[in-house]
């Protein structure tokens, strides 16, 4: 524990000829916070500079919501003091963490779909000073200025949802200044973010840093945000295992420090049958515009082929064509050999494709309901007599994939939506791998899964590969693409730039690849 | 929000108002080629006088359903008030239209103030609660006031002043076109809902909740606040519509009204406010509720009976409301969302 280099605090930027006391913006002393049962937070010290970049990294229940919500004072602590601006506070409300200038952009970015980019950068403002009239100008005026100070230009009487993911971004951040803020907490920022969008993210952090403004990323992921910042502060079951400078760690090590033991990531072996077999899919020429054109692919049974690229390359888009939600305009879907249009979802399943989604909250499961229905969603009609449920079949169902996927709850009858990401994906695959499919396509399969559950959930694949089953795996993380397939493709801008089997390229050359757009 | 209109030809287009308009002048012109007798400034003032007690209560309705509620306890709330206004009036002998309309106004406020307790307190569907409000106050009405029918000869005089002496009479070829006082508070309605909605931070409150609740809270407002507003300001309005709508049919039975609240919804959801919330304006709602008044009151111009006006309110809200949907399922599709927000 804690074996990073020592830590001799951010280099200070804004020191003198401030307003500033002292040189950090944040100071956590010693901030305890218990819950019935759960000891979240266990004296915890954490510092950041006035224009630092910090990231706060954990794994899920790690504490590092409980530390959020204490330091933007939505929540109580127990013991220790939180220190902002120089001010000591042993209670903090939400109106003081405020007007310290503490501000949250959580990762649903807490926006006003339907109303207008000027009303959601103001709004806040409003709520805060208790603005009770309001004059459209000024609000606009503010709502510019705060554009202006990140050198961003928005539609300011557009609503807000028709703006993509990074304009929204924008106006969260835009409504953080609106407000004064001197520290910003991001939670997984670039999580939703393209290439391009993600650098523009960077360059609008090198505004704030340029205000003396923090920012505090929370993520769980050694991404790109990773490498721009200063400073990680690693927490685990609510202790904070130490502080370490950005360029000392490498992923594993972070792992490491976020789970205390050492992940060991076992590379994929496909070994080729020697009388060739059928490919499970093939695809030839397939076009859908504007979002990929001339896609050529055979996956076999037993391989595990990952696509990566950047978000935005149209790899989604992809899988939803394979999936019947996406009608490609062109090209010929084969599977088994054997030509197949894939109009709807429920023609993809009679073909033996499944596809477990990016975004699981929403497309992969009916949260409210219990593990055992999610379970048998995808296959009713076999658990289902005269269209009246037999709960005996569902029940026996449900129990075998519950086992064999060893969902961590204390039985199928408990609602999915309580349980952590990587138990929600286990139930996710489990729902899909009950239709008994020949090929599995899995799109971000461990997006928002932290560290120790993503190998498990890795592993399940894995199995199920060397059980006969064709897979894809789709994911921006390189490292997880790399890792978990025998053969890599690379996609940008619609297009299968590469293709390669993992024994002829190393991580570098593969991350090279992706991130010039073009082929070593 | 109109004050956000932007005059671009394309976004005419594809606003809801426009539509609406549209509909609005096609069916004015095709009731004016039937019966050209249809042309009469008096018979533009009929269809104020006979939209001014539902474009009240719809002014109220838009903002529940802007703040991603639904109140069914309006007509309710309407008919409590103008009851019990004109019971006491009649027992007390205060006979003045102001006294009706504050005394209705309370009423119907305290209704309100309950509904939001109801709400808020036991964290209810605003449906589940407002149907449930809805029985009780008909029966605290009855209990209290009984059931008995007021006829036009016991109306306080000031009332039936109200609904038949004419604010304005021009003198036109063809017959006179008398104004109905009914349009001050209807106007006044109209207009201080705008200013509430847009030019106030309880009114876009309305919206962002309407929008995200949860964003909401985080920005600091107080919901408990706003839930108040709102369901007292729905009240009052519903208070003021009774003593409208007493004053129109000048004889009150207390089992009236309640049952047409949907009437009200659709007018305000043809309007372009939506169900889930956040969405809505009050130039729409406006447009919506003479939409359904001209067609309740014009039918009998173009030789088709009453009945048939259910059928076109259901049709025209039905087709509207559809296309309005299929433009924003095309639109999702194409981004290649699957679900509505």
């Amino acid at each position: 524990m804690g074996s990073g280099p020592a830590y001799a605090g951010p280099e200070p930027l804004f020191q003198e000829g401030r307003l500033m006391a002292g040189r950090y913006v944040l100071q956590v002393k010693g901030l305890s916070k218990a819950f019935p049962g759960v000891q979240a937070l266990d004296q915890v010290n954490m510092s950041v500079g006035f224009g630092e970049v910090h990231c706060l990294v954990g794994e899920n229940g790690s504490g590092k919501s409980t530390l959020i919500r204490s330091v933007s004072g939505s929540q109580g602590f127990d013991s220790g003091s939180i220190v902002l601006n120089g001010n000591e506070y042993t209670h903090l409300s939400a109106r003081q963490a405020m007007n310290e200038g503490v501000q949250v952009i959580y990762q649903d970015l807490s926006l006003f779909p339907h109303l207008t980019v000027a009303e959601n950068i103001a709004f806040n403002w409003m709520v805060r000073d208790d603005v009770r009239l309001i004059r459209p100008k000024e609000i606009a005026a503010r709502a510019k200025d705060a554009l202006i100070q990140l050198r961003e230009n928005l539609d300011l009487t557009g609503p807000v949802k028709n703006l993509s993911m990074a304009q929204k971004q924008i106006v969260a951040i835009s409504r953080a200044l609106v407000l004064d803020a001197k520290i910003i907490f991001m939670d997984e920022p670039t999580t939703a973010l393209t290439r391009y969008e993600i650098d523009s993210l960077f360059r609008i952090i090198h505004e704030l840093r340029e205000k003396g403004i923090a920012t505090v990323f929370v993520s769980h992921k050694l991404d790109e945000v990773f490498r721009e910042s200063d400073n990680i502060t690693v927490i685990r079951d609510g202790k904070k295992i130490g502080d370490f400078t950005t360029d000392s760690l490498d992923e594993e090590t972070l792992a490491y420090h976020m789970t205390g033991r050492t992940i060991l990531y076992t590379p994929y072996e496909y070994t080729a049958d020697a009388n060739r077999q059928t490919p499970v899919l093939e695809v030839r020429n397939l076009t859908r515009e504007p979002h990929f054109r001339d896609l050529n692919l055979s996956v076999c049974a037993g391989e595990i082929v990952g696509i990566t690229g950047p978000l935005g390359a149209g790899r989604t888009e992809f899988a939803l064509s394979l999936f019947g939600l996406n009608p490609p305009d062109s090209g010929e879907i084969l599977v088994d050999g054997i030509p197949r249009t894939i109009p709807t979802p429920v023609a993809a399943i009679n073909a033996g494709i499944a596809l477990v989604p990016e975004d699981r909250h929403v497309q992969g499961l009916h949260q409210k309901n219990a593990i055992r229905e999610n379970l048998v969603a995808g296959v009713l009609d076999e658990v289902t007599k005269w269209g009246l449920l037999d709960s005996d079949a569902a029940e026996s169902v449900a129990n075998s994939w519950f086992e064999q996927l060893s969902v961590k709850a204390v039985s199928p009858e408990v609602s999915v939506g309580t349980l952590s990401g990587g138990n929600q994906q286990r139930v996710v695959i489990g729902k899909w791998l009950a239709t008994r499919p020949r090929l599995l396509i899995l799109d971000g399969p461990t997006v928002g899964i932290d560290v120790a559950s993503k190998s498990t959930i890795h592993e399940i694949v894995h199995e199920l590969a060397r059980q006969g089953m064709a897979i894809i795996i789709i994911s921006d993380e390189i490292p997880e693409v790399y890792k978990n397939s025998n053969r890599i493709i690379v996609m940008y801008d619609g297009v299968f730039i590469h293709e390669t089997n993992r024994e002829d390229i190393d991580q570098e050359g593969l991350r090279t690849i992706v991130e010039q757009g073009v082929p070593a | 929000m109109s004050r956000l209109r932007n005059s671009r030809l394309g976004t005419f287009v594809g606003r809801q108002e426009s539509v609406l308009l549209l509909i609005l002048l096609a069916y004015g012109l095709l009731v004016g080629t039937v019966n050209p007798t249809f042309y009469k400034l008096d018979n533009l003032f009929q269809i104020i006088r006979a939209s001014a007690g539902t474009m009240i209560l719809a002014m109220g309705a838009l903002v529940v359903l802007a703040s991603g509620g639904i109140d069914v306890s309006f007509t309710a709330v309407a008919i409590f008030g103008g009851y019990a206004t004109v019971r006491i009036m009649m027992a007390s002998g205060i006979d003045n239209i102001l006294f009706a309309f504050a005394l209705s106004g309370i009423f119907g406020m305290v209704l309100g103030a309950t509904n939001a307790l109801v709400i808020h307190r036991f964290r209810l569907q605003t449906l589940i609660a407002t149907l449930g409000t809805q029985s009780i106050f008909v029966g605290v009405m009855t209990l209290i006031f009984g059931t008995k029918f007021v006829p036009v000869g016991d109306m306080p005089d000031s009332i039936v002043w109200f609904g038949t002496e004419p604010m304005l009479t021009l003198t036109m070829p063809g017959g006179a076109a008398r104004l109905t006082w009914f349009v001050v508070p209807m106007i006044l309605m109209i207009v201080l809902t705008w200013f509430l909605l847009n030019r106030t931070l309880i009114g876009r409150t309305v919206y962002a909740m309407g929008s995200s609740r949860e964003a909401t809270e985080r920005a600091g407002a107080a919901l408990w606040k706003t839930q108040a507003f709102i369901y007292m300001y729905v009240g009052m309005l519903a208070g003021f519509m009774g003593i409208v709508y007493t004053a129109h049919v000048r004889s009150l039975n207390p089992i009236s009204l309640v049952g047409d609240e949907l009437f009200v919804i659709a007018a305000v959801v043809l309007g372009g406010a939506k169900l889930t919330g956040g969405v809505g304006t009050v130039s729409g709602t406006v447009l919506g509720v003479l939409i359904i008044t001209t067609l309740q009151t014009t039918l009998i111009l173009i030789g088709l009976s009453s009945s048939w006006m259910r059928f076109f309110v259901g049709g025209i809200l039905l087709i509207s409301v559809s296309i309005m949907a299929i433009r924003t399922n095309r639109e999702n599709l194409r981004n290649l969302i699957f679900h509505s927000e």
